[in-house]
This record gives C-alpha cells, sequence and structure tokens, in this order.
C-alpha cells in the first residue's frame, strides 16, 4: 500500500489531511479498493455542521452504498463537485481525490499515521 | 468457507485474481481486478465468458418425462422439438413462483433442465413431491457437466474459430445445436443472460471446461464475474428470481404474471391439459396482478437499491426490486459503436398496476425521495451485433 506518510487515517478508512487550520477529507486506497467501481458520490453541501464520528455523506459503488463517515468536527467550507460527474476519481487517485474541506475544527477522531494505519488494514483484511 | 462448492474453474478464477464470495452456497467471484464497469464494458463491446456451471443441470429421462415436466414447468413442453430450448417458470401451488428454469432438448429421448444454483435443492425437493406419480427420472448432472455463457458482439468470430469456421447454430434464440470444438464435443444453445444480440451458452464434460475457459480467453475473450453479470442483466430487463420473483419485500408470494415474461413461459395450450396451478395462472392473466414488475430509471441522481420502498403522491405502492447504476457506451448516429461511456441508475419496480408510463414515482434512498419513472425498456437488443443503452427516459 502506498499511503502518504503527511496525511492521518481513520479507522473508518477516511484520511485527513491539516492545511492551515483546514482539514481535507477523502477515503483511502484500501477504502476505494474495497468498494469496487464508486459510481456516484453523495456529497453534502458547504456551511453543514459535520460531527467526528458521524456520517457526511455516502458513497455507492455498483454493489453497495456505504456512509462516509467524518473524522473531525466543524463546518464544511468547501465541497469537491467534480465527483459529480466523475465518482471515479476516488478510485483513480484516492489521495488527489479530496471530498470535503472542513474548518473552524473543534474536535478529532482518534487517527492513525501511515504505518499504524497500514498495520490496521492489514488485520482487517 | 470449506463448506461451500465449488465449480471446475474455480482455481482459473483464484488465479485470475477475483474476489470470491458465497452465493446461494458455492464459492463464485464476483468480480475480476479489472471491475464490474469495466467487464460490463467489455461484455457489450467485446466479449464477455461466464462460468454458469453452479446453476443446476437436470436431466429428465423415462417414458413420462413429457407428462411429469407438462405437470411442474408453465411452458408446454409438447412443443419443444429437438434441437430447441425454452424458457418456463417452476409454477408454486398458488401461483407464484418456485424458480424460473430453461428447458433443452438436445436428444429425442431426454431433456435438459437448467434450474439457479441457489434453488436447486428446492427445486429437486418439489418435484420429489410430483416425480412418484410419473414414470420418469430427474438426475443431477451439475458437478459432472459444466457450462460457459459467451456472449457478446465479438462471439460469434471466437466460437467459429474452435469450430473451425462451422456455424454455431441455428440463427433463432433457443436453437441448439452440437459441436467439435478442436477434437472436443460442446454443446451449444443461442440463448443468454445478457441481453447481447449475439451469445451463446456452452456445455461440455467438467473435464473439458478449463481447456475451453482458457481458449475462450486466448481468442479474446474476458471473464465476466456475477457483479456484471448482474448489471448486464439488470440492463437487459431480464428477471432474476429472489428479486422479480418469489418473495416481495413483504415475505408475500409475487404472482407469477406480474413479470411480463409470463407471457412467452406460460402456457394453456389444449394438449399441455393440466399443471400446477393452472386455474390461478389463468385468472392472473385474464385479471391481471394486482402489482406488477416494471423496469424503472432514477430521474434524480443517486442510486437505487433492492427493498427501497416506492411511493406516489405518498402513497406507498411497492417496493425496487433490483437496482444500481450500469454503465454504457455511447453511439453516434449511424449506429458505430464510440469510445465514450457513460453511466445511469436503473433498476426493476415491483409496484401497483394502476401506475402508468407517464407517471413520476418516488424512491425512499435512506430517508431522501428520489423522482424515477416506468421505462418501457432500458436497451435496444435487436441491432446487432451491439446490445444498445436505451436512454431516452
Amino acid at each position: 500500500m502506498n499511503n502518504p506518510t503527511n496525511l492521518k487515517y481513520a479507522k473508518s478508512h477516511e484520511w485527513v489531511k491539516h492545511e492551515d487550520g483546514i482539514a481535507v477529507i477523502g477515503i483511502s486506497d484500501f477504502a476505494q479498493s474495497a468498494l469496487g467501481d464508486v459510481v456516484y458520490v453523495g456529497l453534502p453541501t458547504v456551511g453543514t455542521q459535520v460531527t467526528a464520528g458521524e456520517s457526511f455523506g455516502d458513497v455507492e459503488s455498483v454493489k453497495a452504498v456505504s456512509d462516509l463517515i467524518c473524522p473531525v468536527s466543524g463546518v464544511i467550507c468547501a465541497v469537491n463537485d467534480e465527483l459529480d460527474n466523475a465518482p471515479e476519481l476516488l478510485n483513480e487517485d484516492p489521495y488527489s481525490a479530496w471530498i470535503i474541506k472542513v474548518e473552524n475544527v473543534t474536535a478529532e477522531e482518534e487517527l492513525l499515521d501511515a504505518a499504524a494505519y497500514e498495520a490496521f488494514c492489514a488485520e482487517e483484511e | 468457507m470449506s463448506e461451500l462448492k465449488r465449480t471446475p474453474l474455480y482455481d482459473a478464477h483464484v488465479a485470475a485474481g477475483a474476489t470470491m464470495v458465497d452465493f446461494g452456497g458455492w464459492e463464485m467471484p464476483i468480480q475480476y481486478p479489472t471491475g464490474i464497469v469495466s467487464e460490463h464494458l467489455y461484455d457489450r463491446k467485446h466479449c464477455g465468458i461466464f462460468d454458469v456451471s453452479h446453476m443446476g443441470r437436470l436431466i429428465v429421462e423415462g417414458p413420462e418425462r413429457v407428462a411429469f415436466l407438462q405437470k411442474v414447468l408453465s411452458s408446454n413442453v409438447a412443443a419443444l422439438v429437438p434441437g430447441r430450448a425454452q424458457y418456463c417458470i417452476i409454477p408454486t401451488e398458488t401461483g407464484g413462483a418456485v424458480d424460473d428454469a430453461y428447458l433443452y432438448m438436445y436428444e429425442e429421448d431426454r431433456y435438459m433442465l437448467i434450474v439457479n444454483a441457489s434453488n436447486t435443492d428446492k427445486d429437486l425437493e418439489h418435484f420429489a413431491k410430483y416425480l412418484p406419480h410419473y414414470d420418469c427420472t430427474i438426475t443431477n448432472i451439475t458437478d459432472t457437466y459444466s457450462s460457459i455463457a459467451v456472449q457478446g458482439p465479438d462471439a460469434e468470430k471466437i466460437l467459429k474459430v474452435l469450430s473451425g469456421g462451422v456455424e454455431i447454430s441455428g440463427p433463432r434464440k433457443n436453437d441448439l445445436n452440437e459441436l467439435n470444438m478442436e477434437g472436443r464435443t460442446v454443446r451449444v444453445s443461442k440463448t443468454g443472460y445478457t441481453g447481447d444480440p449475439i451469445g451463446w451458452e456452452l456445455f461440455t464434460d467438467a473435464a473439458e471446461v478449463n481447456w475451453l475457459w482458457h481458449r475462450l480467453i486466448e481468442l479474446g475473450a474476458q471473464p465476466i464475474a456475477l457483479g456484471a453479470r448482474d448489471t448486464l442483466r439488470l440492463e437487459a430487463g431480464l428477471p432474476l428470481y429472489g428479486h422479480e420473483m418469489g418473495a416481495d419485500a413483504s415475505g408475500a408470494e409475487m404472482p407469477i404474471f406480474a413479470v411480463s415474461l409470463a407471457k412467452f413461459a406460460v402456457s394453456f395450450a389444449e394438449e399441455k391439459a393440466d399443471f400446477i396451478a393452472k386455474d390461478i395462472l389463468k385468472a392472473q392473466k385474464e385479471n391481471g396482478t394486482a402489482k406488477k414488475v416494471v423496469p424503472i430509471a432514477l430521474i434524480d441522481r443517486g442510486v437505487m437499491r433492492a427493498g427501497m420502498d416506492i411511493y406516489k403522491d405518498d402513497r406507498h405502492i411497492g417496493w425496487v426490486t433490483s437496482g444500481t447504476m450500469v454503465p454504457y457506451y455511447n453511439f453516434d448516429e449511424n449506429g458505430q459503436i464510440l469510445d465514450t461511456t457513460g453511466k445511469r441508475s436503473i433498476g426493476f419496480a415491483y409496484i401497483d398496476s394502476a401506475v402508468s408510463m407517464d407517471d413520476v414515482i418516488e424512491i425512499d434512498v435512506r430517508g431522501k425521495r428520489l423522482k424515477a419513472k416506468p421505462v418501457t425498456r432500458h436497451m435496444i437488443q435487436n441491432e446487432p451485433p451491439y446490445g444498445k443503452a436505451d436512454v431516452s427516459i
């Protein structure tokens, strides 16, 4: 697995990148691989309050739907609209295809670094 | 998963990197590494091969085989002639479906009946109730006789390499043939579960099926697993037992005539005489059914799934029976296939028969009401060589 070391990972398989007080959130390579072809992303709207550990949207593969769990609490300040027309970006390049950005972050789930996350995924397989 | 059954192609699936799942008691591939979308598209543009060896293959023979099959199947078995196959439904005593099946007449003195893998044991138990009254036998040859479906625009070209240029079968749907393919005996049937205008199902001894599978791949076919098999049949508008037949989401039995295919599968011909649930089925045909199975397309963005509730003007009218997002190729105005693709959210619904084609219905997708509508078809299937998406909703 090639999980960037500058990101933090949730056990629900989202990644978080902290950029100038904003949390950028996407799904991991493990997650996209387990999902299979992503065909639709149910995106939230800008301004929505999100809570760490709770759903902020969903991803649909051909086979099934999965909740997107927000690793942080805060307010959504940007949504990657590109995923509306190209949900497959989550498969093709999961670490570039961010899903939401969250500002006013007040809380954060327990997050793992890349090495700990890889060990966690190895156990899940 | 040691208790799961495996087809003779199990090792080939694992070697190809397939994700294996429990499918009706069989350890089967759900997808290969390229994924469901790519498998679906390859089948529509080139040629897909499917391991369907898990399906139940039953031989019915003996002096009273026709009378027995007339009793337990919905179709007119006496109308079948050697070299032909027919689609049929196995009715319950109350007018629902035990299963749906295909009956093949390769030889004068016996029939092969193919049933759904997960229903094989249940079907045999059901048949056992009637079999003692007839002088005939049922032999389950699933483990010794295997099957591969070969579907898509390149299917004929590929199979003709193996047959040495000999025509694969007659031109009609349900035509059968027996061929010599590079020294092996292979039976073929011009049938399939993809809606592709070109395609056959092949039958051969279990000992030969790995040879056949690998030769088909060498000649340009690509293995398609159960995930894409489901999106292909959904796009083709073909029902699946357990979704469009059997029990509905509330657990109630769905009448056979709720499915439009029943028109072709149920015969009231005089020579068929009495059969299981004949009068109930006749009433279903004449009076219609309270609910019917119709293809639907989502108008709003999202994905519908089996079991979701459907409403019209806030009245609950039924459920989604199958649904997902399905990929398709675009075609130019001359019918030439393009490299560009799209995706659409389609499915089947089991809804009040009063709903018309012009109605807009609402599907409860995880708490959100999304608009959808009935459509006449998802796909154009009569313009070979391609099965084309009908995206005009």
